[in-house]
């Protein structure tokens, strides 16, 4: 059965791309190209799309992953001060006007940002030779609360140029989607995931405590270790990507725990591609809503999944995860 | 254009009237002041007098006493009418000297927009200048002057010490509240309200009466009109326009859309501008949309700014297709045009230069 579901996603998947590549602010008729269409799709859309799908694939793979390791509903990839870590960095990279390796700098400081920060988390939610879950959540919240003060203390001190271009990189903009972003982001997220997903059984343990886990054979400090550093690797990867977007890592994993269960095993593939699926319209909903204008996508993924949550949290008779 | 002259009017008449007010209200509480000082003295001096003999225990000790205690009293009081003798005589002063400057032109100017700054130097006022926002680069000297913070968040402690006459601001980028919080504390302030280049002379010549500075106002007006008539008579008046768009930022797409200078400036010079339809000044814009719309020219501002060819090539890279990066019609422009002050005529003419 959760085999089915998972063909039915990958098949809702494919269409959504199809249909992103040739919906937009104007329709391409695939089987009439003229020369700006081609370029249109194979130099603007086709990359972008894959960035929204590696983007949501990351996103929802490391909440479904997070939640289960902190043991908490509400944590998601943001929670741990990953993404302001990163924000901060490209924030200081967009107003300081650096470009010392091209188009590419501000990506490789916010990376560089969310790397910084899940090392410290790490270190610091380590004691007596592991890694626990409260002091790991405490000290993502915490650093994020320092890292989230510096960026806006930085944005009120920087002109107004440099002020707008910020915020719509921490909104999550996908316009800057480029071929180029798409090698080193698809490496970092794939490794990620895989490894969340052979970590699978081990995630299903550990979310029924420590002890347990320990008892079936696992050892909870590694696998925690191991799954946070997948975690870290996807989320770092999906804000250089494309900045910030909200949403899709805490609430899309809930959505599919609503269709398939808890079982991490089916839960981590289903979440990355609901995730994918997700980002992908809201995209596609962002660039086309307003035209000649774009949307962050952030926004949309919030406005059009929150209601939808809403109402499955009201259908479905879940009490926890 | 009616409206705006409208408000640029009632800025200068309200200041004015504000400040007579002002004056009414301080001399009548100067008055007060000396009427009750004497009241005040008159009251305890007779006080002193009539109640002396009569307190209760007016032996010998208590009269040597009392006596004491009425020399420290008068003591008191004399030095009390000396201070309200200088107090007044302060206030009468500092009265005389508003009177004074309120009549004469502001010698201590604030300004908190960049683009004010610029036409105040440009009006020769840059000496009278105490301060400006930290935004404010040009001209160089205009680097040199205190700063009181930014266009959208000055800081209320820094204007004030630096004690201006008058605060000049735009409606454009500063908050009305402050302007609203400067009247309050009494502060004279001169709002400039254009936002388009055919508000410009106007609102400079009106600036240039209200600051004391109408012949250089005049003559900068002039310039600008002359300008502006000069490319409306030149206006090419073939029916295809050239299709122009002007880049603010590579990545993410900023460009100049409608209610900007910019889009003033190539309206003026008779092309069309491929983001005059968008819904915002400076919008983000869609790429797909950039090369369906196929400008024959593309300006990218700031283009004097060392990495600006650099984050641009991407952007152009994928614009490839569009006629304005095929027969190499990318022009790198300055910043010029970016605030709406006299560099404006600069930027017209740079752009015109790049479309001949």
């Amino acid at each position: 059965m959760p085999k089915i579901k998972i063909a039915l996603l990958i098949a809702l998947l494919f269409s959504v791309c199809i249909l992103a590549l040739f919906l937009g602010p104007r329709g391409i008729n695939p089987l009439d190209l003229s020369d700006i269409d081609r370029t249109i799709v194979f130099s603007i859309r086709l990359p972008r799309v894959l960035i929204s799908l590696l983007m949501g694939m990351a996103l929802g793979a490391s909440g479904a992953v997070l939640q289960g390791i902190l043991r908490n509903p509400l944590a998601d990839p943001y929670i741990l001060g990953i993404s302001s870590g990163a924000s901060l960095f490209a924030a200081f990279g967009i107003i300081m006007g650096f470009s010392f390796i091209g188009t590419f700098t501000i990506p490789a400081l916010a990376f560089t940002g969310a790397i910084l920060t899940g090392v410290i988390v790490g270190i610091i939610g380590r004691k007596k030779g592991g890694i626990w879950p409260e002091r790991l959540l405490l000290a993502g919240v915490g650093l994020s609360f320092l890292f989230s003060a510096l960026l806006m203390l930085m944005l009120s001190l920087s002109s107004d140029e440099g002020l707008r271009r910020s915020v719509l990189w921490i909104f999550g903009d996908l316009s800057l989607s480029e071929w180029s972003r798409i090698p080193y982001g698809s490496v970092f997220i794939l490794a990620g995931l895989l490894l969340a997903m052979t970590r699978a059984k081990a995630l299903n343990a550990l979310i029924l405590g420590d002890e347990l886990a320990h008892s079936l054979g696992f050892s909870p400090h590694t696998e925690r270790l191991v799954l946070f550093v997948s975690v870290g690797l996807m989320t770092a990867a999906s804000v250089s990507l494309g900045g910030m977007i909200g949403f899709i890592g805490l609430l899309v994993p809930h959505i599919i725990r609503f269709f398939m269960g808890a079982d991490s095993k089916v839960l981590i593939p289903a979440a990355a591609l609901g995730g994918g699926v997700l980002l992908c319209v809201a995209d596609l909903i962002s660039r086309s809503v307003l035209p000649p204008m774009e949307l962050p996508a952030g926004i949309v993924t919030a406005i059009i999944g929150s209601p939808y949550f809403l109402y499955l949290l009201r259908r479905k008779n879940v009490l926890s995860i | 254009m009616e409206k705006g002259e409208d408000e640029v009017n009632q800025g200068a008449i309200l200041s004015p009237r504000r400040e007579d007010f002002f004056l009414e209200g301080e001399r009548e509480l100067t008055m007060t002041v000396f009427g009750s000082q004497r009241n005040f003295s008159t009251v305890l001096n007779s006080f002193c007098c009539i109640l002396a003999p009569r307190l209760p225990g007016s032996n010998s000790q208590g009269c040597r006493r009392f006596i004491q205690l009425r020399t420290v009293t008068e003591n008191f009081l004399i030095c009390l009418k000396t201070a309200f003798f200088f107090f007044s005589l302060f206030t009468l002063y500092s009265l005389f000297l508003t009177n004074a400057s309120a009549d004469n032109a502001p010698e201590r100017i604030i300004s908190l927009a960049p683009s004010t700054t610029e036409i105040l130097f440009a009006l020769g006022l840059g000496e009278k200048i105490v301060g400006v926002t930290s935004f404010c680069d040009y001209p160089v000297e205009a680097r040199e002057k205190a700063k009181i913070g930014g266009m959208s968040n000055p800081s209320l402690e820094a204007v004030l010490s630096l004690q201006p006459d008058i605060v000049v601001m735009t409606t454009d980028g500063n908050p009305k509240e402050f302007e609203a919080r400067l009247r309050s504390l009494n502060i004279r302030t001169y709002v400039f309200t254009a936002r388009r280049i055919r508000e410009l002379p106007v609102a400079i010549r009106d600036m240039g009466r209200v600051l004391g500075a109408e012949e250089p106002s005049r003559m900068l007006s002039a310039e600008i009109e002359k300008a502006i008539s000069r490319l409306g008579n030149n206006r090419p008046s073939d029916s295809r326009k050239k299709k122009v768009l002007f880049i603010v930022w590579p990545e993410p797409l900023i460009v100049a859309g409608p209610g900007t200078a910019i889009d003033d400036a190539l309206d003026l010079l008779g092309v069309e501008n491929i983001a005059g339809n968008a819904k915002t000044a400076y919008p983000k814009y869609s790429i797909e949309e950039v090369l369906y719309q196929s400008p024959d020219v593309i300006f990218i501002g700031k283009g004097m700014q060392a990495n600006m060819r650099e984050v641009s090539r991407g952007l152009l890279h994928k614009l490839g297709l569009v006629p304005a990066v095929k027969n190499g019609s990318v022009f790198f422009v300055s910043d010029s045009l970016y605030r709406l002050g006299p560099r404006i005529i600069k930027g017209i003419e740079e752009l015109e230069t790049c479309l001949k």
